[in-house]
């Protein structure tokens, strides 16, 4: 375990850039600029939540962290058992899949993340299985006591069905728990409860926190809804064409957002009360994909506070505003 | 009330045939919908209010089949009517928003023609010149830049295809548009652009609106009136105002204790436990009764009967809640 103060993850400039067009022998001089330079830091036992539109990057950033792809730049720091950090993007081999017990990912569709020919029993062990855990019999017992701790009782009713007979909300009990057998201590969790219904939604928004506390794991919990962020996420980090924009304690960002982004998002959220009066987002055009973005801020053609030093300067470096409230931006 | 409603669905019930047996989709669900209104109809998935929109329209698959109770437009019982008549109804009376923009434009033709060969086809004898122009003018009614008629529908971006699709269902200035989930699929901003247009537009024809959603932040936004759906059946249906100030329906109680804002005090959220029953096999009585933290044993036998409990709030339950004041 991880002390207090010591970062678990720590991110330092990292890049994934995606080339475009071009073929097997010349690669395309145009790049999407998927993650461009995103630096964050997540302590043992909290959670960050990464929030932005379509196409931000919130879902490259995760598949990096778990090396689902490799960067094209920078440094993914993790704390080891012995909490030393490890840089997770230089592992190669069996070191790589060593570390893989401390990184887990959730992903947002139960419908397409579980094998259907394999048993709840043979998806949640198969991480211990790969990793080389315990006899089948140890297996057993642990993917029963998992299985229970994710509200799978009584966990003998489930082991040996199969993902069809089980709910959307089941399912995703199911795969919480494939990610949380083997005991990891960060895991990504991408839009997990999206394809989830309200009343269904909120049991596993709240079994994951729970879990968070009593098996002391970190999330890096990315979603497009700012309302469930402010209910998983301790910090948070708004994302905006690859790259982070503001950042900061989750309740500090959704009640006094700095950037014009962060506040245009934050005032689009439609708000479960009809007699609350909501003012429209100050935002112009649309998003657009980071396509060798040219050298100044990634929001100004959208921005309403734009100016001259936003254009004539390369996108701004986040700045602390106090209490470790960052922004990127010139005019803040 | 002295106005008669545009639409008055009368314990409408219908079931879908399958190999084991037939799934109870609408169960005795009732309501009116007054001229130039707004009601928005809430549930989780399969819930049935995707099939109320399909039955209001007769675009239902081969498998279903309404039986009992029905649907009066301007007092014609839709269910009676011939598929030939049917077809009048459509787009002229009744239209439709659906949440796949994507699959509702055809690619390869361009958008604005599409929208008037819609036109054309409900009336014969118009103007070609004239469809044009009043595809123009839908256009900028939505918000979208008039010369983009003569573009394809991949060079849209997401909002502006809702955006399209709100405009081919205006062009025969409906009575009724019926917006399954129409933002489902888009970013906050994008959807907020696309609800303001919707209910400018809605306001400024003096059309009725029935929106149908998953989402009651999304609903308090659009909808004057809210009908709740669980499993078939109405559960709860009032103005907006008094569905989120003072729910009745265990429910309702319970949607909105479960859904997170942004806004206000960060209250803890309650979760409802269980699952929402197969409707192959509904329980008896109440079909909410196995989930329900106030279920007494009246609600295992029988069904509550939907009725007004004052003032136009209509409730389907035996022991509802207390009226608590919500503090938002």
């Amino acid at each position: 375990m991880t002390p207090n103060g010591i970062p678990l993850v720590q991110v330092v400039g990292l890049k994934k850039y995606y080339p475009i067009g071009g073929n097997i022998f010349s690669p395309g001089k145009l790049k999407v600029h998927a993650v461009d330079d995103v630096s964050f830091t997540i302590p043992a036992g909290k959670s960050l939540g990464l929030v932005g539109e379509s196409g931000c990057g919130k879902t490259t950033t995760g598949k990096l962290l778990t090396r689902l792809i490799d960067p094209t730049a920078g440094k993914i720091l993790i704390a080891d058992e012995k909490n030393n950090l490890v840089d997770l993007a230089a592992l190669k081999g069996a070191e790589l899949k060593r570390f893989r017990r401390r990184v887990q990912m959730i992903f947002q569709d139960p419908y397409e993340s579980l094998n259907p020919r394999l048993t709840i029993f043979d998806i949640v062990a198969e991480p211990l299985a790969v990793q080389g855990i315990g006899t089948v019999l140890d297996r057993e017992v642990m993917v029963a006591k998992m299985l229970e701790q994710v509200g799978l009782t009584p966990a003998t009713s489930f082991m040996f069905r199969y993902p069809h007979e089980l709910s959307g909300g089941q399912r995703q009990r199911v795969a919480i728990a494939r990610a949380l057998v083997i005991n990891p201590s960060f895991v990504v969790a991408d839009e997990p409860t999206s394809m989830l219904d309200v009343s269904i939604r909120t049991g596993v928004m709240n079994l994951m926190m729970d879990l968070a506390q009593k098996l002391e794991v970190s999330y890096l919990y990315i979603t497009h809804d700012l309302a469930v962020a402010r209910y998983t996420s301790d910090d948070l980090a708004v994302m905006y064409m690859g790259k982070i924009v503001e950042y900061g304690p989750t309740e500090e960002v959704l009640h006094h957002p700095l950037h014009p982004y962060t506040r245009a998002l934050i005032s689009a959220v439609p708000v479960p009360d009809p007699t609350f009066k909501r003012g429209a987002p100050e935002i112009k055009g649309s998003i657009s994909k980071p396509i060798n973005p040219l050298p100044r801020c990634r929001f100004y053609e959208r921005c309403p506070i734009a100016a001259k030093v936003c254009e004539d300067n390369d996108h701004p470096p986040l700045e602390d505003k106090g209490g470790g409230h960052q922004v990127a931006c010139y005019r803040v | 009330m002295a106005e008669k409603p545009l639409l008055s669905v009368r314990d409408l019930s219908m079931i879908y045939k399958t190999r084991k047996g037939a799934v109870s989709a609408i169960d005795h669900v009732s309501f009116d919908l007054r001229r130039g209104e707004s009601l928005g109809l809430v549930g989780e998935s399969g819930c049935g209010k995707t099939s109320v929109a399909m039955a209001l329209l007769r675009l239902l698959p081969d498998n279903a089949q309404i039986t009992g109770g029905q649907i009066l437009l301007d007092g014609v019982d839709l269910i009676q009517l011939s598929e030939e008549e049917m077809q009048n109804i459509r787009w002229k009376r009744i239209s439709m928003v659906f949440q796949a923009a994507m699959n509702a434009l055809d690619p390869v033709y361009k958008v604005g023609d599409q929208i008037v060969e819609a036109i054309e086809r409900h009336e014969r004898d118009i103007d070609p010149a004239e469809a044009r122009k009043r595809v123009e003018a839908l256009f900028k009614l939505v918000g979208i830049d008039p010369k983009m008629a003569d573009r394809y529908p991949h060079e849209f971006s997401g909002g502006m295809r809702q955006r399209a699709i709100i405009a081919m269902a205006l062009a025969c200035n409906p009575d009724l548009i019926i917006a399954d989930e129409p933002t489902t699929a888009l970013d906050v901003i994008v959807q907020d652009q696309v609800l303001r247009e919707l209910r400018q537009v809605q306001k400024q024809m003096g059309m009725s609106m029935i929106y149908i959603s998953h989402d009651i932040a999304v609903i308090a936004e659009v909808a004057e009136r809210i009908a709740i759906m669980y499993a078939g059946r109405m559960c709860e249906l009032a103005s907006a105002v008094e569905i989120f100030k003072r729910p009745r329906h265990p429910y309702t109680v319970a949607l909105m204790s479960a859904f997170p804002s942004i806004v206000g005090e960060k209250r803890p959220l309650v979760a409802l436990g269980g699952e929402p029953p197969d409707l192959l096999f509904p329980p008896p009585g109440c079909r909410f009764h196995p989930r329900c933290p106030r279920a007494l044993d009246i609600c295992k036998q029988q069904q509550p009967p939907f009725e007004d409990i004052g003032g136009g709030h209509y409730l389907a339950c035996w022991n509802p809640a207390p009226v608590v004041e919500v503090q938002s």
